[in-house]
């Protein structure tokens, strides 16, 4: 059994309210810097959907010092790799080479210009990509589904924006909503290498203790219920699959019961190789797919994510797949799993989280979630012990809370 | 300090039949990584078995003499641990990462199944249905049917022609029995290794390798295949793909994986199309805007591979313009080749690409098993990974690109959509039946996070492009 890991984290907080975090990874001659601004969904106007992710996407295409391609060559030729998204970026680099490649990130995150034809170039990109996603019916599937769930909410938007909006989007449209929402205050910078994590910090400091300025109030998100009874919908599309998400409105991951239900996840749909009941069944007893999962805690962020279940099967298959779902979450909300079910979880869920502390960008971005979600840096030495006292009743009791059987819906794209 | 990590302490076991065992020692996380690696893949498939290497592979899991159904998959995951595997034409490879204190449970069901799978009939006829969910699945992509064809046209000899996944045909009519004559003839220690890498005691280690593979027998030595004769000419194909997007993938014979030719190749991979500043992306998508995503691969494998240049186009773009402009930004390499600068900056980028495997004990394990498998050298070969690329210079790159880089021995491939029309310039036709792209033999420079891309998007998408077939999805 795997004990608890304690890492060597540090935090600094400027005066601007922007958080920088240093991880020590002493093993390793790479370093990664991760970027998390406070950018929210609903930050972006409903009627310029793809704005947020076009300036991520855009970020790279020019800054004060460089053009596209100068930017590009000047990561190349440390060996950094680098990107944008919407709410800050990525830089991963040989440690060798870490001062260079925060200055980077650091031009490429306040610094971009966003040049008109760079962008009408990303922007035709983007363009494209809606409508490869427009062929694939797991992409078609995956997006009704979270509209039918989310409606009018942020979250329900298609990440990529709808085709006709992203047309009209301008680069001022861009500028604007990077001077408004790329702020200090709330937001995060965490880097992860071999140096001692005072030298990390007075790195970041000096490169960020400039970044100032104030974002205006974000918009509350608005409410989003539950369904109030189970829907069908099935978009016909000539091909050999067809892609079903069954499910319902999910949690936060602040919310209290989210280890009891990460615990129930890999019991129901989530468990590795085929040790779940789903893809036992499904997958392994049924043969009726290769690609099987349930869960509501992999999408649980700061806003509530969705409990999921997807399957990716042929036609004939479809409602017995749906059939074979529904059984199971039925089954785990009236019985507690067994005790050696439950322990086997235990085990796994103890041993494996190791796993996630190798690479340096996922322990930035790990010191970044413990911060955003008030995990505390302690928060890997208490896991294995908050995952051995859940107990099979509390399991169930979760699953009848939060698992809805007759408020399910139900979206399938591909062939009939 | 950098070329240390491209060669890790590696203590070797050999055992009297034939297995070899690499193992590293490597904390101080307690994580460890190990794989078998089966010198066993579609190019040992008979005719009418196509498939059945990546079936084999699905049905390992599913029990053996000492661990029934659903106990390695269990057995892992009480370990704390996961567990893959994947398939391409040279190899099958079964991975385990697992907490430390546990690891030793992999080794024994590494033992069992070398020579112990079931094989169960009621088995085989559950999976075959997974199998052909995952075939399907292929069928569906937009990218894999594109580069299969390519494939296909590449290979009209060498058993690199059929698809690792199989045709749909031959699956449909496999037998448990000839799945089991296939098991029997090629799963044995003469035919595979082992890498193990993390928090291990290596002698302890070996001991338990010695203890558990060392009396289990040899089986027949692989058999070679028919060399590909050269292509005396261009082969065009076109497919109707219900896809909207019109795609093209451009295939060049090549060498095998390890040649001094394979090193040059990369950095003419990088110069041509895989990064912000390479030519294709330069050309194609920034200053003609034809294209959306270009990537290029540089696929050597244990015969000779073959080099891609795959485009994505852009809505209303001609696919003769993006043809003509891909001709002439490769006749333009063959002449100049890569500015020193240039090579420089590739230079960086691929030890960086070195560097990034050895954050995680599975990376390191699978590059070691790649270079151990496909390289005349093995693991060793590492040593004298860069000091090959730093000797490459501009009249080598040249010439090698004039080797390979010859249209008149070139696959071209276009995927269209089923209402569009033919690139114009097509001298010759031949549709090509949509077949299931499974496969690709994994580049040897591994690709960095899947969640970072290293320059444009073309990078992170070649995955997907590329995708060998595996146990999961």
């Amino acid at each position: 059994m795997s004990d608890g890991i304690r890492l060597e984290i540090a935090e600094r907080e400027l005066p601007s309210g922007l958080t920088l975090l240093a991880v020590r990874n002493p093993r390793v001659l790479t370093y990664a810097c991760v970027a998390s601004l406070e950018v929210r969904a609903g930050d972006e106007p409903a009627d310029k959907s793809g704005l947020a992710n076009l300036v991520g996407e855009s970020l790279d295409e020019g800054t004060k010092r460089y053009d596209a391609l100068g930017l590009a060559a000047a990561a190349e030729s440390i060996g950094a790799a680098m990107e944008g998204n919407h709410r800050g970026g990525v830089v991963m680099c040989p440690a060798t080479s870490q001062k260079e490649a925060l200055a980077l990130l650091r031009e490429m995150i306040l610094e971009p210009t966003f040049p008109g034809r760079e962008i009408r170039r990303v922007q035709a990109e983007v363009l494209t990509e809606i409508k490869a996603e427009d062929d694939d019916p797991r992409a078609v599937a995956a997006r009704r589904f979270r509209k039918m769930i989310y409606g009018d909410h942020p979250l329900g938007r298609p990440t990529q924006g709808a085709a006709k909006s992203v047309a009209k989007l301008k680069p001022k449209d861009l500028r604007d909503f990077h001077d408004t929402w790329f702020r200090p205050a709330g937001g995060y910078i965490a880097a992860s290498g071999p140096e001692e994590t005072d030298k990390t910090l007075d790195r970041l400091e000096k490169a960020f203790s400039s970044f100032r300025g104030k974002a205006p109030k974000h918009t509350p998100m608005p409410d989003v219920e539950l369904a109030a009874a189970s829907r069908d919908m099935h978009v016909p599309m000539a091909r050999e699959q067809v892609h079903v998400y069954l499910g319902h409105l999910g949690i936060r991951r602040t919310h209290p019961d989210f280890y009891v239900l990460s615990m129930m996840d890999h019991v129901l749909g989530t468990g590795p190789g085929f040790t779940s009941r789903c893809s036992r069944k499904l997958r392994d007893e049924q043969g009726l797919c290769y690609a099987v999962s349930a869960g509501i805690t992999p999408s649980a962020g700061e806003e509530p994510g969705t409990f999921t279940a997807y399957i990716g099967t042929s036609p004939e298959h479809r409602q017995k797949a749906i059939d074979g779902f529904l059984e199971e979450i039925r089954r785990i909300r009236l019985e507690p799993p067994a005790a050696q079910e439950l322990q086997d979880v235990k085990d796994y869920l103890t041993g494996s989280f190791v796993f996630a502390l190798e690479r340096n960008s996922n322990l930035a971005a790990y010191a970044i979630r413990a911060r955003r979600f008030g995990l505390g840096f302690d928060f890997l030495h208490r896991y294995p012990g908050i995952i051995r006292s859940i107990t099979a009743e509390q399991v169930r009791e979760v699953a009848e809370r939060h698992l809805h059987p007759d408020r399910l819906t139900v979206i399938s794209a591909g062939a009939s | 300090m950098v070329e240390q990590t491209m060669l890790p302490d590696v203590e070797v076991v050999e055992l009297e039949n034939g297995f070899k065992a690499l193992l590293v020692e490597r904390g101080p996380l307690p994580v460890v990584a190990s794989i078998v690696w089966y010198r066993v893949g579609a190019r040992d498939e008979r005719t009418g078995e196509t498939g059945v290497s990546h079936f084999l592979e699905h049905m390992m899991f599913k029990g053996t003499d000492r661990f029934p159904k659903g106990q390695i998959d269990l057995q892992t995951s009480k370990m704390g641990g996961s567990n893959n595997a994947f398939t391409d034409s040279d190899s099958t490879a079964y991975y385990f990462s697992m907490a430390a204190d546990r690891w030793e449970t992999a080794l024994e069901i590494e033992a069992s199944r070398m020579r112990g799978c079931l094989l169960d009939p009621l088995e085989f006829a559950s999976e075959k249905n997974v199998v052909l969910e995952e075939l399907a699945m292929g069928e569906d992509d937009p990218w894999r049917p594109l580069y299969q064809a390519t494939e296909t046209l590449l290979y009209q000899v060498h058993p690199y022609h059929h698809p690792v996944i199989g045709y749909r045909q031959d699956l449909e009519r496999l037998s448990a029995q000839q799945m089991r004559d296939y098991y029997h003839r090629n799963y044995g220690p003469n035919r595979a290794f082992l890498v193990v890498v993390g928090a291990i005691d290596k002698a302890r280690a070996a001991a338990r390798i010695r203890e558990l593979f060392g009396s289990i027998p040899r089986v027949t030595e692989r058999a070679e295949p028919l060399t590909e004769p050269p292509p005396q000419g261009e082969r065009r194909a076109e497919l109707r793909t219900p896809h909207s997007v019109v795609r093209m993938c451009i295939g060049f014979p090549t060498c095998r994986m390890g040649d001094r030719d394979d090193y040059a190749l990369d950095v003419l991979a990088h110069d041509l199309g895989n990064s912000k500043n390479s030519r294709l992306y330069r050309r194609l998508v920034l200053k003609d805007e034809l294209v959306t995503d270009v990537s290029v691969l540089n696929e050597t494998r244990q015969d000779p591979g073959a080099f891609f240049v795959l485009c994505e186009l852009r809505e209303g773009s001609s696919p003769a313009r993006v043809e003509a402009a891909v001709r002439e930004e490769i006749a333009k390499q063959l002449e100049e080749g890569v500015g020193k600068k240039d090579l420089d900056r590739i230079r960086t980028q691929i030890r960086a690409s070195f560097l990034f495997q050895d954050e995680a004990v599975l990376d390191l394990a699978m590059k070691l098993c790649r270079f151990e498998a496909g390289t005349p050298g093995g693991f060793r070969t590492l040593e004298g990974v860069l000091p090959t690329y730093a000797s490459l210079q501009n009249k080598e790159l040249r010439e090698v690109a004039a080797k390979y880089f010859d249209f008149r021995r070139a696959a071209i491939v276009w995927a269209m959509p089923a209402a569009g029309s033919v690139p114009a310039n097509a001298p010759k036709r031949r549709t090509v039946a949509r077949k299931p792209v499974a496969k690709k033999t994994p580049s040897r420079l591994v690709k960095k996070d899947d969640k970072v891309k290293a320059g444009p998007k073309a990078k992170t998408k070649q995955k997907s492009k590329t995708k060998k077939a595996g146990k999961r999805a």
